[in-house]
């Protein structure tokens, strides 16, 4: 009786072992097998008899025979072919009141189900997608979110799965349309944003999820479909980021070659090295396949019109919306609407006397209305839906009586329209406001010089004579007066530079085309090493400077020797005479060259007289370069530099120049129109000027940040000591303080008993407690491990 | 193909040239097409361009053009034999959507009076600029034949859901030599607007409408 309870015990305990066997052998092991899935079949059938009363003993065994079966069954998919069938069932059915851990199990079991090929992605995710959304079990739906999410990155790892893609997104998407006003709709959103993030979903699909969620009537699928066009894109890209950081970081092949030529020589180190160099060859690999396509969520969006004008009808315009959202939420709903409109052009005219209630400088956030605002505008927006926001934000913003940060709010604002669209802005009111550069406050000063130098650019006319600035005055005094004073203009685009480009080719006397191949030698490297060539050479020709790089050099040697070493002697005698007297340098060249540069030269400065005639032979040029031969990457090249000299003054040093070019670069690359307006740029320079009152620095030192939810970066305003943070970065660590620390902070009172008596003790005792102190180092301290040792021996 | 040069461009027009006005010559006016596609180019992180540029010729003569304007413009445009509307004209439009999408799909361009076109926005709602066809400013100080062979004559690169574009730049009744022009400044200008120039191209193509391509690049 005993033998038998302990093979019984046995049989149950060896379930994992059993797994094992059958693993390597499953032939031989049928039986056992079949013997199992009996059990199973019967304690099943007994458990759905009565799924709530089952006891504990019964729980357990069954699981372990779901754990069991799940881990064999692709061994025997005949015997155990309505296995998978049954485990959805059950769930589907008892999910609600099955024992958790017996809940989670299934679950498990049937991702492993998936992951043995027993059965198909469909069929998982058709199980597992209404469980989430309809369980009330907080645990259960993490369980089975995360486990959708994996399943669909999984299955779409090799390739994409574009069949089980679609109907993943119709589930979701059906799951917000069917009803849009309940909140279940929350996990469409959340899936679909995930998935976007890992760039597993990045179609058209996606967004039109998105599209109707945050169309929808809940307000929390609202703010997930919305927050979701505006951040989504920064999430994906911030992932992306991160994964590249991590591949390039654990990878380095020399240090894992070196290693291996020191260490002792293992076969796992042997497979180390092998597998590193795979992976490195698979990055290899990788960095040569073209790029994912990753369009912006914004931008495939199908019809971005009607969407705008839905959600500003229905979530901003009524006075009796379906979705109650508080400001924070409308405040997303209108970032969104005005990224739209700004981005695709598009026609939302209430949208303008919308924001009208909203430009006071009392409304709460008002700093992201004006940069909505902002983002709104776009130069097919009439003048004259503009031009009463711009005076109201005049008004009640920029005044003598108003705070620095609120004028300087209202500068930036009416500065990131008027950029938008020049023709928002009148003539008077400009005069006025460009007055504000002379704040004594720096951020209403910044704000002012940026409106001042926006319209230096788009239409100087309208500035006072003394405000125009040098180049901006010599322009209209030219005449050349731009074509966005114009409502509806648009600028014909021609190659920028492209005159400066051929004058260089003429004085260089390369025409013809057998310099069009070397043009193109080594094209591909050429982005990467153009900046970091060394040996710049500088040729000064007709009081205007023009850089040679080494590539170029390389050209003219096959072109013809001879110039190159003109060319060096050109740059010694530049060197001789550095400070100007640029007339004698550009006419030595000149002279040497051909006459026809001489001619130009005079050409030129008759040009300047006569504008128009100037204008007329600018495009003939235009039209021979571009349209005779085709730019090569070298052209490309020095295109980009000509143009950088000659759009700087020439008087300023070089360094200088240099500074300026590259900073008017950056700004380049930073402002795009794509780029979206944010209330941190209508805030601008104001946190400079802020004057923290009393109780705010109280605040600060608390460590309660800053009053009413203001956005700044703790770490710049911390005033505390490098001590008191240090101490604080150790306690938010969980150390503790070490025995030096204590005695140093014990109370003065505590100390001062010891402290008397120490001077008073007797030989006899001083002695006693010397030698106590000795023997007490040599224990180990107080607690020293001696008696420990004693006792275990 | 590693590079381009005016030498094989030359010839592919010519062949070009050959097969619709001689191999087979169809009974209308092809429209020479060109066909690019771009590569390591990431529309999000790059952004995404757009321009416009005058091409020497006009590549497609038979657009057709309409004039929204007011009495003055009407009268030249109707002097010039152009279509045109007056404001009132698109009052009666009544905002109707699938009356102005009519109205954008009937015409390939639009030029309105300096006057008028401020109220554009508001009179038509964004049917035209949804079609992409907003009108381009006239005023009275201009030839107004001018302004429309300025229209006929700019085209314009945008890049849409997609990383290829076709831009039509000439016909086949344009000489060889203003052909080569067309399409060497659009190729030029495409370059110039791209960041990394020539690494984004892909492939060029022209094409006849009934002609097979042929690849430049």
């Amino acid at each position: 009786m005993k033998r038998k309870v302990g093979a019984l015990e046995k049989v149950d305990a060896d379930l994992p072992n059993l797994q094992h066997k059958i693993k390597t052998d499953p032939i031989s092991y049928q039986d056992d097998f079949v013997n199992q899935y009996g059990l199973y079949t019967s304690i099943h059938e007994l458990f759905l008899t009565s799924p709530t009363t089952t006891d504990d003993t019964g729980l357990v065994r069954l699981r372990d025979l779901i754990d069991f079966i799940s881990h064999t069954a692709d061994c025997y998919p005949k015997i155990a072919g309505t296995f998978p069938n049954d485990l959805i069932k059950l769930l589907q059915l008892h999910h609600a009141t099955l024992e958790p851990e017996l809940r989670d199990k299934i679950v498990g079991s049937l991702v492993l189900l998936r992951k043995k090929d027993m059965i198909d992605s469909n069929t998982l995710l058709n199980t597992l997608w209404p469980l989430l959304v309809s369980t009330p079990s907080k645990s259960l739906r993490a369980l089975l979110y995360q486990k959708i999410v994996s399943d669909l990155r999984n299955s779409n790892n090799k390739a994409t799965n574009h069949k089980l893609n679609r109907s993943m997104q119709t589930t979701c998407y059906n799951l917000i349309s069917s009803d849009p006003a309940s909140p279940k709709g929350i996990w469409a959103v959340k899936l679909t944003r995930e998935l976007w993030k890992r760039q597993v979903w990045s179609d058209a699909k996606a967004v039109s999820i998105m599209e109707i969620a945050a169309l929808s009537q809940d307000a929390k699928v609202v703010t997930g479909g919305v927050r979701f066009f505006l951040g989504g894109d920064q999430e994906r890209e911030d992932a992306a980021d991160e994964d590249s950081d991590q591949e390039e970081k654990n990878i380095s092949m020399g240090k894992l070659r070196h290693q291996a030529g020191i260490n002792k020589k293992t076969a796992k180190r042997d497979n180390d090295l092998r597998a590193a160099a795979a992976k490195l060859k698979r990055k290899e690999k990788k960095k040569g396949t073209p790029h994912p396509l990753n369009f912006s969520a914004l931008h495939l969006l199908h019809d971005p019109q009607g969407f705008a004008e839905k959600l500003f009808h229905q979530h901003l315009q009524p006075s009796q919306p379906k979705v109650r959202l508080v400001l924070e939420q409308k405040l997303f709903v209108l970032q969104l609407v005005s990224r739209l409109v700004g981005l695709h052009k598009l026609t939302l005219i209430p949208l303008y006397s919308y924001f009208l209630k909203f430009l006071t400088p009392r409304q709460p956030s008002v700093t992201s209305f004006l940069a909505s605002l902002g983002q709104a505008t776009h130069s097919l927006v009439p003048p004259d839906a503009l031009e009463p926001l711009v005076q109201k934000i005049a008004n009640e913003f920029v005044s003598e009586a108003s705070a620095a940060e609120v004028a300087s709010a209202g500068l930036n604002g009416i500065r990131e329209v008027c950029a938008r669209q020049p023709l928002a802005m009148n003539e008077t009111l400009l005069q006025d406001l460009v007055q504000y550069r002379k704040s004594k406050d720096k951020g209403v000063q910044m704000a002012a010089r940026g409106l001042l130098s926006l319209y230096r650019e788009v239409g100087a006319e309208m500035l006072r004579k003394r405000d125009r600035g040098r180049d901006a005055a010599m322009k209209v005094r030219a005449g050349d007066v731009g074509g966005a004073r114009r409502f509806g203009h648009v600028e014909g685009g021609g190659i920028e530079g492209l005159e400066l480009l051929e004058q260089w080719k003429e004085e260089q006397g390369m025409e013809g085309s057998e310099d069009e191949a070397a043009g193109w030698e080594k094209w591909d490297a050429q982005s990467d090493n153009s900046e970091s060539d060394t040996g710049w050479v500088n040729v000064e020709s007709e009081g205007e400077e023009i850089d040679i790089s080494d590539s170029e050099d390389e050209r003219e040697k096959a072109a013809a020797k001879k110039r190159k070493i003109e060319v060096a002697q050109r740059k010694k005698s530049d060197k001789e005479n550095v400070d100007g007297d640029g007339d004698a340098a550009a006419d030595k060249p000149a002279a040497e060259d051909n006459t026809s540069a001489a001619a130009e030269a005079s050409e030129r400065t008759t040009a300047s007289l006569e504008p128009e005639a100037a204008l007329k032979r600018e495009e003939s040029r235009i039209s021979t370069l571009a349209t005779t031969r085709i730019l090569t990457p070298a052209d490309l090249a020095k295109l980009q530099e000509l143009r950088q000299n000659a759009a700087l003054t020439h008087a300023l040093p070089s360094a200088k120049r240099r500074k300026l070019a590259a900073a008017s670069a950056a700004a380049q690359a930073a402002r795009h129109t794509d780029d979206a307006v944010t209330a941190a740029d209508i805030a601008g320079l104001a946190k400079l000027s802020h004057k923290s009152t009393k109780e705010e620095k109280v605040r600060m030192a608390k460590g309660l940040g800053l009053p009413n939810g203001a956005t700044e970066d703790a770490g710049a305003n911390d005033h505390r000591s490098t001590t008191a943070r240090r101490k604080e970065k150790k306690a938010a660590e969980g150390k503790s303080t070490t025995n030096r620390e204590k005695a140093r902070k014990k109370n003065f009172l505590m100390t001062l008993g010891k402290a008397k008596k120490k001077g008073k003790r007797s030989l006899g005792v001083q002695r006693g407690i010397l030698k106590a102190h000795v023997e007490r180092g040599k224990r180990g301290g107080k607690r020293g491990n001696k008696g420990q040792a004693g006792g275990g021996s | 193909m590693s590079k381009i040069t005016v030498a094989g461009v030359r010839t592919n027009v010519q062949q070009l040239l050959q097969y619709s006005n001689e191999e087979k010559k169809r009974n209308f006016l092809e429209t020479v097409e060109l066909q690019i596609g771009l590569k390591n180019y990431d529309p999000q992180r790059d952004k995404r361009f757009s321009g416009t540029v005058k091409l020497p010729r006009v590549p497609r003569p038979g657009m057709s053009i309409c004039i929204l304007g007011d009495q003055h413009d009407i009268d030249r445009a109707k002097h010039g034999g152009v279509d045109a509307m007056s404001s009132d004209d698109l009052k009666k439009l009544n905002k109707n959507k699938k009356l102005i999408k009519k109205l954008a799909r009937k015409y390939d361009a639009f030029i309105a009076s300096d006057t008028l076109i401020k109220q554009i926005p508001r009179l038509l709602g964004p049917g035209l600029s949804k079609a992409g066809k907003f009108p381009t400013p006239v005023s009275h100080n201009d030839s107004l034949t001018d302004k429309i062979t300025e229209v006929k004559s700019t085209i314009k690169f945008q890049l849409k859901k997609v990383l290829c574009m076709g831009v039509a730049v000439g016909n086949v009744d344009m000489t060889e030599d203003e052909l080569i022009a067309n399409i060497m400044l659009s190729i030029n200008y495409l370059v110039s607007l791209l960041k990394k120039g020539w690494q984004n191209v892909g492939s060029l193509t022209i094409k006849a409408s009934m002609s097979p391509p042929k690849r430049l690049y």
